[in-house]
């Protein structure tokens, strides 16, 4: 492994186990309650659900069939709380390879190295993208274990084929969250566009299949290639998660782009 | 000699703001160079176009012979920041071994340093002193034994019996035949070091100069005091001395140059006690300028 992208996530080992810890005590928490719910379905079923509007249901990640294994671990980890999760924390040590340094001053000595900017952003982002797939596995690997454990009767590569969609999308506005900061160099720029690119597409997702004015937005929202295939159920929406990828690889060129033509710590 | 550091025109504006107009400077191979200049004269603005931190607006820069740009020919410059950031839980040697580790060289030197400037390395990052992040800097810039260091403001936050080992590392470098530029807004930093010094101020270098020359040009302050009262007149006309008062038993003036003159004077009377100023970076600045004055009045 290259010398910089092991030394970032050293610097990451924290957050990465703070986070890996806290995503798995959530899963199993939240995962561990299924059997009760499943063994009430006059109060959990589909029928008791009915009485919410629509666009209500879709807000609160679909309350669909929750009494079932998909449906539940669909509402409960893949439709709000794993992408928003993820996302944090993709976010955070996305900030932490460009602009967090940059504004401490800290990347001064890393750029007085002999590696070339296209190589510091892209062993950078590396950290990230292998830090965040630490937090995919481990929580995949959770996830599995309880779905055999509170007999969800949901296949593994069904759950492999949701938690790759979940790592996609962290990963895909982590990279955005990159690409702000290696084009501004302001943490607070990158927090809060990729924050509300994240909340924007999540609202689109949720509201646009209602409302046929904003429908055209779902194109290019990023919750959109990460739901709408449903792989819980479907399983691989292959070409979804290609455009997620190549998003990714455009949003990376551009900031490595960006990185090496501009001052930092200006 | 072949020239280490070549700049040519060199301007950096931010935005509208200066930060550097038209340098021209040539830095040779084992010279060491004193930068002086007041904060937000251009030090740091020099330093860092020629580390390819930040892009000239205007001008060419030659580094070892290549283009700042080239990232390899950092593998042989050694950096100090000026506004040096540690962070981290790290311990400050696995941070200095990552160092090593991607230059390819100087981690057998880190312990070595690490005595010599007696640098504390087991502590992590976040939680160095002061004194000894400035230490720690230090040592990452001369590890690797590079051809040319860049120090900016070096000896900020070292206490003087440190300072008098930095600046036995700074000969020894030259001795080797190593390149050394660094900054500093005090002249007795690197007085004793320096081969040559230029003077930057607002964005502009207003003069390179021999060490030994530039210290003719600086204004001192002197007073004397004799064991009882002195006339006047054995002080007034000398030459380089100005500002003179003469007030009984003491007489006060400032010199401008050698102070020979005023030295043989008082020699006449009884001294009992004098004081005599060092030359601060101020005065020698306001030497400059006044001489620029009379340049530009002259012209007109």
């Amino acid at each position: 492994m290259p010398t910089l992208v092991r030394k970032t996530l050293r610097d990451y080992r924290r957050s990465l186990i703070g986070w890996t810890v806290g995503i798995c005590a959530f899963l199993t928490l939240y995962l561990s309650i299924y059997p009760s719910i499943a063994a009430n379905p006059d109060v959990y079923g589909d029928a008791a659900l009915a009485k919410y509007p629509g666009a209500l249901r879709d807000l609160m990640g679909g309350l669909d069939d929750i009494a079932s294994g998909a449906g539940y671990l669909q509402t409960l980890v893949y439709q709000l709380f794993g992408p928003l999760l993820f996302i944090v924390c993709a976010v955070l040590l996305a900030n932490r390879a460009i602009a967090v340094p940059e504004g401490k001053g800290t990347l001064e000595l890393t750029l007085a190295l002999p590696l070339s900017r296209s190589r510091i952003v892209l062993e950078r982002w590396a950290a990230v993208a292998v830090g965040l797939l630490i937090v995919t596995v481990v929580s995949f690997a959770l996830v599995t274990t309880m779905v055999a454990l509170v007999d969800m009767n949901v296949e593994v590569d069904r759950v492999l084929a949701a938690h790759t969609g979940l790592y996609l999308l962290a990963l895909l506005v982590g990279t955005l969250a990159l690409a702000i900061g290696a084009i501004t160099g302001r943490k607070a720029v990158a927090l809060a566009a990729s924050g509300g690119v994240a909340v924007a597409s999540y609202a689109i997702e949720s509201l646009a299949k209602n409302v046929d004015a904003i429908s055209w937005l779902r194109w290019v929202s990023p919750f959109r290639y990460y739901a709408d295939g449903n792989p819980l159920r479907l399983g691989w929406p292959v070409g979804d998660y290609l455009i997620l990828a190549a998003a990714i690889a455009v949003l990376l060129f551009t900031a490595v782009r960006a990185f090496d033509r501009r001052d930092v710590g200006v | 000699m072949t020239a280490v550091i070549e700049a040519e025109g060199l301007s950096k504006f931010y935005g509208r703001r200066r930060g550097l107009e038209n340098l021209t400077l040539t830095v040779a191979a084992g010279e060491v160079f004193g930068y002086l200049g007041p904060n937000g004269a251009g030090k740091t603005t020099t330093i860092r176009l020629l580390l390819d931190v930040i892009r000239p607006t205007r001008g060419r820069i030659r580094i070892l012979g290549k283009d700042p740009r080239d990232h390899r020919v950092r593998a042989r410059i050694g950096y100090l920041p000026g506004e040096l950031s540690l962070e981290g839980t790290e311990r400050a040697r696995e941070y200095l071994e990552f160092l090593a580790q991607v230059r390819g060289s100087g981690r057998s030197q880190i312990p070595v340093l690490a005595e010599r400037l007696e640098a504390d390395l087991s502590v992590s990052m976040g939680k160095l002193s002061k004194g000894n992040k400035q230490k720690v800097g230090l040592i990452q810039a001369f590890m690797h034994n590079p051809d040319l260091l860049v120090l900016d403001e070096p000896t900020s936050g070292l206490d003087p019996l440190v300072q008098q080992e930095f600046l036995a590392m700074v000969r020894e470098a030259r001795n080797a035949g190593r390149t050394v530029l660094m900054s500093s807004h005090v002249l007795a930093e690197v007085e004793h070091v320096s081969d040559r010094v230029g003077v930057v101020r607002g964005g502009r270098l207003v003069a390179v100069e021999g060490v030994a020359a530039l210290r003719e040009k600086a204004i001192r302050r002197v007073e004397f005091h004799f064991d009882a009262p002195v006339p006047p007149e054995a002080f007034e006309g000398l030459p380089g001395v100005r500002d003179l008062r003469v007030e009984g038993t003491a007489v006060r003036c400032t010199i401008d140059g050698r102070p020979d003159a005023l030295i043989k004077a008082a020699a006449r009377f009884t001294v009992v006690h004098m004081v005599s100023e060092e030359p601060d970076l101020e005065e020698i600045f306001l030497a400059y300028y006044s001489e620029e004055e009379d340049h530009a009045y002259a012209g007109a």
